[in-house]
């Protein structure tokens, strides 16, 4: 674990926790709020925000509404419009830090590489690169399911001598005026970069593997009344709240299952297709061949009238490889760019860790989740005691915001660290048993949906493994993190 | 030629690809297509172009209907690919001054024809339908126009890039024929009338409609070019002797109806089927071009230049 002579030791704190985006900052404000104050926060970066720090490329913005895609225990009255853009969010996190005064736990430029539990102490170990060592007594794992992002594994990425850009990395420097500009990927980010760049780009040449479902995206300008009533009547915000919390609910009887609403929405996107795209081939290319809610729903009103613009194009050919000077496609013509976007999404570990999580006795976590991840309740891992995961196996939303499941796990958190605190535990650690049958359960709904429909997608592992999603309502998710059931759970007294 | 691991056969295909800028198109030898072949050989090398073209169009489809994963990505790549030859075909016409400017090489009527039919409905016919009528247009151009054109053309380049076509072609025809026997697998007698009343379906038919006189034309252009018809039996026979060497092959109806055919569209004496034909391309020459809808976009993908 401590390999370098030169590793520092912090004196223990009570809840550690890996990362500072939505995820670890509300635990540590939950936190706070029961009264647990000694928490210490790890943030490989110099600033908070994660997902909404590293994705500011053009026209990054949610695509749940804002009034959704925030915390209930942190409203904010003043969203500029629904769908709010990628430096507001970020915006709110930061003052939502500001707020709660959470500066003081988090540590910046600390990349944790190593989280080890000691059985005889029962205390959670991070080392990080810096070679520092923090401590707790809880850990909480909330370094995100989205986090880290590289170029794609494409023969000949190392050939291609123009600029390359990641959507998640942007080069804010960069001229894109008049320039030659390829993007490849048409997936939830490019579809919000590409009617940014077709603005800008002399030509922009837009590389398509499959075609995803994409619906019209209701978008507004918040108008002035409404931030005005939101500010004086803060229950009215709530309500509006509750109304598209119920209205993305229902969206799961579309995303999740195969229903005569999947039927509805299927023709909800053909005909935004069919309304803005006229030439017959162009919508073929752009028809789905899946059924809806298998992958990510899109929502965009931009991009397809975008992809049609004079100096715009779509290829729908498979890549072959890049060259020095472009991508080679396999109908044997070499598009040259003086830029190549990557819009090609995330490193996501369905199997292994993103850094080594060492368990009781030394266990390896990626060695117990080789067969696919798995944890009870997404938010345990039997052998990991007093360990929590934010977005852990099968936890994440097809249909409804991120955050309504985050809230469900953070408050799981609280009730897990006052009971080890209140017992004084030197281990919770969650049964086997419970974590099997959990699990089997969860597998059997998942084999019904869309998810296991039989497209590919990030959300299955290469033999089809579901680890990622979570079958059924928010509500349903939200109803079993309400009760922490020390039954499931043995517990070890320090 | 045995049955293949469709598997291990994609993967060979991604690790195989080549491109246009592969090719030095400017290098010498362009001179040797002598004057009087010059005319006959434009029009011969458009037919060909637009059946590659016509052969990608048939893919897509194809992609859009394979039954596994695999197979739908070896059709996506075959799309491409076929794309690709019609861009190397329009290269060595560029290279021939066979191009008018930037142009297309204008396609004939029945060709039209059945660009129209591909663009409408091809996307709609069961895979088998197709899955056995592109080996047997491979087989043509794999066999017969491909090898007759390396006979009579001396230009070095024209040989560097049909190495490499005839290299593609020869995978596609072995999943092609590896689907056919796939899909005669177990055909019980139920399954072959399925498959057979397909032919009744009046998207089909039209299909046929246009396709006949296509091929019927297309013999006549290669014949004028000096193609002996014997060159095109011998085709037809492999297309029969790798088509039906299994029991699984022979079961599946598609490919004893394409047999059928194709053994009338090379006897030029069965005039029980060419008279008719004929009589269409004849006809279908009267059609004014204003009276048929614009050419659908994909057409327009094609392209001369090895760089974009
Ligand atoms: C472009 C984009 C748009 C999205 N839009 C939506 C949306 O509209 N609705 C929705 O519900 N969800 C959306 N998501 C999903 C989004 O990721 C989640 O909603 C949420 O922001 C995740 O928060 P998090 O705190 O779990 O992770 P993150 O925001 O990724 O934060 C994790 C933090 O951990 C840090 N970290 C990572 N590894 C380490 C380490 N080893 N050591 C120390 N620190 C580390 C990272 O630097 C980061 O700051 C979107 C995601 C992306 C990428």
């Amino acid at each position: 674990m401590s390999k370098s002579t030169t590793t520092r030791k912090n004196p223990s704190a009570t809840v550690l926790i890996v990362g500072a985006g939505f995820a670890g900052l509300g635990a540590a404000i939950r936190l706070q709020q029961a009264g647990i104050r000694d928490i210490v926060t790890l943030e490989r970066a110099d600033r908070v925000g994660g997902t909404w720090r590293d994705n500011n490329y053009p026209g990054a913005a949610c695509d749940i509404p804002s009034n959704l895609y925030s915390y209930s225990f942190d409203q904010n009255p003043d969203w500029s419009r629904s769908f709010s853009g990628s430096e507001e969010i970020l915006g709110y996190i930061q003052a939502m830090v500001e707020r709660f005064g959470l500066q003081k736990y988090i540590r910046f430029n600390q990349n944790v590489t190593d989280l080890a539990f000691d059985d005889e102490l029962g205390v959670w170990h991070a080392t990080t690169e810096a070679g520092e060592v923090f401590s707790g007594r809880a850990a909480v794992m909330a370094q995100g399911p989205l986090s880290n992002a590289g170029f794609p594994d494409i023969p000949g990425i190392e050939d291609y001598q123009g600029h390359k850009i990641h959507s998640a990395a942007w080069d804010h420097d960069y001229d894109f005026r008049g320039k030659k500009v390829g993007v490849i990927g048409t997936g939830a980010s490019a579809i919000q970069i590409i009617p940014e760049l077709v603005k800008e780009a002399g030509k922009l040449t837009v590389f398509q593997r499959t075609p995803a479902w994409v619906m019209p995206r209701p978008d507004f300008e918040t108008p002035d009344w409404q931030k005005t009533l939101f500010r004086k009547v803060p229950a009215s915000q709530s309500a509006l709240r509750k109304g598209l919390y119920l209205a993305h609910e229902s969206m799961a009887l579309a995303v999740i299952w195969d229903s005569p609403v999947t039927r509805m929405a299927e023709r909800l996107g053909r005909w935004h297709l069919k309304r803005q795209v006229k030439d017959r081939w162009l919508r073929r290319q752009l028809t789905p061949d899946y059924r809806i809610g298998c992958k990510r729903i899109l929502v965009s009103n931009d991009y397809y009238p975008a992809l049609q613009q004079p100096n715009c194009k779509l290829i729908t050919w498979p890549i072959a490889r890049l060259s020095e000077h472009g991508i080679r496609t396999v109908e044997g013509i070499e598009h040259q760019f003086d830029a190549i976007v990557f819009a090609t999404g995330f490193d996501v570990s369905h199997s292994g860790t993103p850094f080594p999580v060492r368990g009781s006795g030394g266990r390896l976590l990626a060695d117990d989740w080789k067969r696919g991840a798995q944890a009870y309740k997404s938010i345990n891992v039997a052998g990991y005691p007093n360990l929590f995961l934010t977005f852990g196996p099968n936890s994440g939303p097809g249909h409804n915001s991120a955050l309504v499941y985050m809230e469900s796990q953070i408050d799981y958190i609280v009730k897990g660290v006052k009971t080890i605190l209140s017992r004084n535990l030197k281990a919770l650690a969650v049964r086997d048993r419970a974590q099997q049958e959990y699990n089997e359960a969860i597998q059997q709904r998942l084999a019904k949906t869309n998810w296991n429909s039989g497209c590919k997608s990030w959300y299955l592992t290469e033999d089809g493994f579901n680890a990622t999603m979570y079958p059924g309502f928010a509500s349903q998710y939200a109803n079993q993190m309400k009760e922490l059931d020390l039954r499931d759970y043995s517990l070890v007294t320090a | 030629m045995a049955k293949i691991d469709l598997d291990k056969m994609l993967t060979k295909v991604k690790n195989t690809q080549w491109a246009l800028s592969d090719i030095d198109w400017e290098a010498p030898g362009a001179d040797l297509i002598t004057e009087e072949q010059w005319p006959k050989l434009k029009e011969f090398m458009a037919d060909l172009m637009w059946i590659e073209h016509v052969g990608a169009r048939a893919f897509a489809a194809m992609a859009k209907k394979a039954p596994t994963d695999t197979l739908r990505e070896l059709y996506t790549y075959f799309h491409a690919e076929e794309q690709r030859h019609a861009n190397a075909e329009m290269a060595l016409m560029k290279r021939w001054g066979m191009l008018d400017g930037d142009e297309l090489p204008e396609p004939n009527i029945n060709l039209r024809l059945v660009i129209e039919w591909l663009d409408r409905y091809s996307d709609e016919m069961p895979v088998y339908v197709l899955g056995t009528v592109v080996p047997m247009l491979e087989i043509a151009l794999d066999g017969a126009l491909c090898k007759f054109l390396l006979d009579t053309v001396d230009d070095p380049v024209c040989h560097q890039a049909f190495e490499k076509i005839n290299d593609d072609e020869s995978r596609h025809l072995g999943v092609g024929f590896t689907v056919m026997e796939m899909q005669g697998h177990g055909a019980t007698y139920i399954k072959m009338v399925e498959m057979a009343a397909q032919l009744m379906d009046p998207r089909l038919i039209l299909g046929i409609a246009s396709y006949f006189p296509l091929l019927n034309k297309m013999r006549d252009n290669v014949v004028a070019m000096g193609l002996s018809e014997e060159k095109l039996y011998e085709c037809m026979r492999k297309f029969e002797k790798i088509g039906g060497r299994t029991e699984d092959g022979r079961r599946n109806v598609w490919f004893q109806i394409i047999k059928q055919h194709s053994r009338w569209v090379v006897d030029r004496d069965n005039r029980f089927y060419h008279a008719p034909v004929d009589a269409i391309v004849r006809l279908t020459g009267y059609i004014p071009r204003k009276a048929l809808p614009a050419i659908p976009s994909w057409v327009r993908e094609l392209t001369y230049k090895p760089t974009a």
